[in-house]
This record gives C-alpha cells, structure tokens and sequence, in this order.
C-alpha cells in the first residue's frame, strides 16, 4: 500500500497501520469489546505477572497481526513509557525530614527516600498502565478511525455524531495534504526565513485553509448532489460476522490472565 | 437519426452573485453520442454540466430528458440517468473505503444491499480497483483516485455521463487507461459529454464538439467542422489539432488523398500518396 506522501509519522502512521493490519478483517464490535474486557480485567487485577503477560502478547499480535515493526512500535510507546516513568517515580520517591526507607538520599532541607513497598507499588503502577496503553494500541493500530466510528453507530450513538467522524476522517487528510503544500510552497518562497516571518506565514497559511475549505466545501456538497445525496449521508459498512473460535480464543485469554494472577498470589 | 436522450431550450443560468454563466443554450444530445465539450476557463463548461446533471437549477429555460421537461420534482429523476465525474477526484471522493465510496451513488438510489454490492464489484472490476476495495482514498495515487471516482459513476449506471477534463493532473499511463474506459463505455451504448482544453484529443475521439465561450454556444458540429472554421478557433482561444495541421501540410503539396483528414498516425499513413 502507498504510503502517505511526506507526513508518515504520528497519527498519520497509526492509521497506516490500522488500514493495512490483518485484523482489520475481524468483526469491529468484537475488537472494541474484547479490548474493553482485556483492559477491565488487566486494570482491575491489578497484577503485576498479569500485566507482563498482557504487555507481551498485546506486543506480540500489534508486530505479528497489525504488522508493525518494531522500531516503529517502540516508536508509539516512547511517550506513553516517557510519562508512566516520571508519574511512577513520583510516586516510588518519599519526601521526608530525617532519614527513612532502604534508600534515602539528602537534599540539605529534606530526604528523598524509597522504601520497598513505595518501589513495588510504583514497579506495578508502571506495568499496570503499560499493559493498558498496549491493550488500546492493539485498538488503534487494527482499527481505522472509519470502523470505530461504525461501532459506535451500532451502538447506537447520534448519527449525526458518527456521519461527523465519517467526513472527519476523510477530511483531516486532504487538509493535511493541502496545509503540507501550501507549507512547501512557503519555504520554497523563503517562508521561513526568520522566526517572525515563519509566525507570518503560519497564519497566512491557516487563514488560507479557512478559505479554501469554504469554498472545497459547494464543490463537495455538488459532487455529493449529483449522486443523489438528498440530506442523509448513507454509510457502506461490510459486514464481518464474529467467529466463534474468536470469542473462545478471548475466553481462553482471559482465562489464563485470571489463571497467572491466582497463581501468582 | 439517433433517438435524442437530453434536449436543453433556451437555458440560461444565473450565479447568486449576478454573474450571467449561461443564456439561452439550445442542444439536443443523441443517444450514445461522444461529444467533446470546449471553450476557454469561465465559457460556462462546468456550469452548463452542473446544469445538466441536475445540481444547479437553470432560471429560464429548460432541460427535457426523454422528451420529458425537468421540473423540480424530476430533478432527483435527472441526478439519476446523468452521472458526473468531477474535475478533482478529491472533490469528489468522500467516503473513507474504495468501496464505501463506490457506493455511495448507489445507496442514495436506495437500492437493496445485495445489488449495491453487485453494482460496487462490477464497477470495480471495470476500473481494475478490486485490490484496492478495502483501502482508504488518502493512500492513493492521483490516477488511482480518478478511476475511483469514474468507478462511482458507473456503479450508478446513469445512461449519460459527463466528465470535467477528465485528462487533468494524470500522466500518460493514466490518460491511455482513461481513454479506454472511455471507449468502453462508448461501446456499451453510453452517452459522453467530455469538456477538454485538448483539442488533439477531442479531434480523434469526439463525434460531435461543441465549443461555448462566454456562456453561449458558439459552435456546435463535427470535430472537422468545428476546426475548419477559424473564426471559432480564434474567438475561442483553441488551436487547431496537429493531425489537421499536418494533414494541410501536405494538402497543399498534394502528398495525401485530398478530404481524406486522418484523425491519427495509422490513418495518416495510409492516406499518404507515394
């Protein structure tokens, strides 16, 4: 599949992903429920061995079934780690006036100190919310936003909520497309040139897209006419029916997480 | 005499802001004709299109299809039997599949899910799309998305189709694919409307070419007739197809058989004396 011209990193990529994953063919509902029950039962268990075991095999089906490598993988997990890290130190470090804990280091004024309990509670914080961020990456990245969005119709949300994602999505391209030429064209013109002039030339640039977009959005409305749009904006979904050994592989799985945290205690 | 499909009368159209795009368009389409549409930017192409295919509605005058006037009940009825396939294909292109897009005509024509799929399939078989059904239109090429959008029509099945410089923005492999589409539908009995600035093209594959200029219709005929006559070609800023040029050419040295008028290089070659 073509790649997306220049902007082929952040969210542009994940999409990339979730068009070309394997398990794109799976039932939508099926995904968003299964990752909803695996990240219920991960976060409410509580686990440490538990949320290994989740961490690995989410990892292991975004490389394998999602086809991500795993440069990019650990791409998309650097911020989540970045913020888990800092919130898990804050809570592993104690601030105290005299020295307690297995480890305190002196700061003049206070103690900063780590006790066993605070460095395992913050070890388990840390796997906790890593196996849960995974569990939502195996949604983003098997699940364009298209298909998320005709979940929710199922689910009956508004439609005018869900026709919205639908154009969205379609749209958020074509202006990122058209911002990134208007951009080139800029630099190309020496756009950038100096801090001031880059600030000039993003608001012109924004202001342009206000524009454009107007106008983009009559031929739009045409071209949406003349193939008898009459107010109601029709959305083709396929349909995916769920498989059984679907639903017994995630019983299984939820299974064997209940199993590790039973054991494990 | 070909059976006349569409028949517009004294149409004129006015834009909101005053500007006068159309006035008094006198045509009647045959049944399967191929006509090349011309005129500079702003002669009224695309609104005349508009026009035709039901989107804009003319203040005077007006179209009847089948020997039956178009009312504002009818107009949904015209939507149907005249397709369009816009300019830009991102224009055009809105839902986020091939196929979901393919089928957007033919959901709005509320039929029953087992034809739309049919109808999406056999559109996409036509434009060789099938590997690309699942795909979102932002990961195509430029090529790729026209013959998504020319596949949007044909799912639809409209008896007329109109094509806004379909040869726009597409390289050469694109414009030959183009061209045997076009072909093919030609022979399947459709009726084309291309509006086109290249007057090669029109020449060679066009019946009929009508060239408008400030919103009337200047000249109406045979390619051979419409470019023979320099005054058009002058008033309308068009020149003249390089086969006709060379043929002239040699005209006047008496090297090709005279009101032979090859349209391209094979005929050309033949028509050659010596």
């Amino acid at each position: 599949m073509r790649r997306h011209k220049r902007h082929s990193h952040g969210v542009t990529s994940i999409d990339f992903y979730a068009c070309q994953s394997r398990l794109r063919r799976w039932n939508g509902c099926y995904k968003v429920c299964s990752v909803a029950v695996i990240l219920t039962v991960c976060l409410v268990l509580d686990n440490p061995w538990a949320s290994v075991l989740v961490i690995l095999t989410m990892g292991l089906i975004n490389l394998r079934g999602n086809g991500v490598s795993l440069c990019i993988y650990l791409g998309l997990l650097k911020i989540p780690i970045a913020f888990l890290m800092l919130g898990s130190l804050a809570v592993a470090f104690g601030i105290s006036s005299y020295p307690v804990g297995s480890m305190s280091i002196s700061l003049h004024w206070f103690y900063l100190y780590i006790t066993r309990e605070t460095l395992i509670k913050a070890l388990q914080l840390f796997l906790r919310a890593m196996g849960a961020v995974s569990v939502l990456y195996l949604l983003a990245l098997s699940t364009p936003a298209s298909e998320l969005a005709a979940v929710l119709r199922s689910m009956h949300m508004p439609k005018l909520l869900t026709e919205l994602m639908h154009m969205i999505y379609r749209f958020i391209f074509i202006l990122m497309d058209v911002q990134q030429d208007m951009k080139t064209a800029a630099v190309s013109r020496l756009g950038d040139a100096d801090f001031k002039t880059s600030c000039t030339t993003f608001g012109q640039i924004g202001g342009n897209l206000l524009i454009l977009s107007l106008k983009k959005a009559n031929t739009y409305y045409d071209a949406m006419v003349s193939r008898g749009y009459e107010g109601d904006f029709p959305i083709w979904e396929e349909q995916k029916s769920v498989k059984v050994w679907q639903i017994i592989l995630l019983g299984l799985y939820i299974g064997v997480l209940l199993a590790v945290a039973v054991i494990s205690k | 005499m070909r059976e006349e499909i569409i028949n517009v009368q004294h149409l004129s159209y006015q834009y909101p802001s005053g500007d006068l795009a159309l006035s008094d368009i006198n045509l009647s389409i045959g049944m399967g004709e191929r006509i090349a549409v011309m005129g500079s930017n702003g002669a009224g192409k695309s609104t005349f299109f508009l026009n035709l295919n039901g989107v804009l509605k003319a203040q005077t005058g007006g179209i009847y299809y089948r020997g039956k006037k178009v009312g504002s009940k009818e107009l949904k009825e015209l939507r149907r039997h005249v397709g369009f396939v816009f300019q830009d294909a991102d224009s055009q292109i809105i839902a986020s599949t091939v196929e979901a897009e393919v089928a957007f005509g033919p959901m709005n024509l509320k039929l029953p899910r087992e034809e739309i799929k049919k109808r999406v399939t056999q559109a996409l078989e036509y434009m060789d799309l099938q590997s690309y059904r699942q795909r979102p239109p932002h990961y195509l090429s430029g090529g790729e998305k026209k013959r998504v959008s020319i596949a949007d029509i044909i799912a639809m099945q409209s008896e007329v189709i109109l094509f806004d410089e379909p040869a726009a923005a597409l390289d050469p492999l694109s414009v030959d694919l183009l061209e045997q589409v076009l072909a093919g539908l030609s022979r399947e009995g459709k009726t084309l409307l291309i509006s086109t600035h290249d007057v090669d093209f029109a020449y060679r594959w066009a019946e009929r070419i009508v060239v408008f200029d400030g919103g009337k219709i200047l000249a109406d005929g045979s390619p051979l007739e419409v470019f023979l006559q320099e005054k058009v070609l002058k008033q309308a800023h068009l020149k003249k197809p390089q086969m006709l040029k060379v043929y002239e050419t040699l005209s006047e040295r008496g090297l090709i058989e005279p009101e032979s008028y090859p349209k391209e290089a094979g005929e050309l070659a033949k028509a050659m004396i010596g």
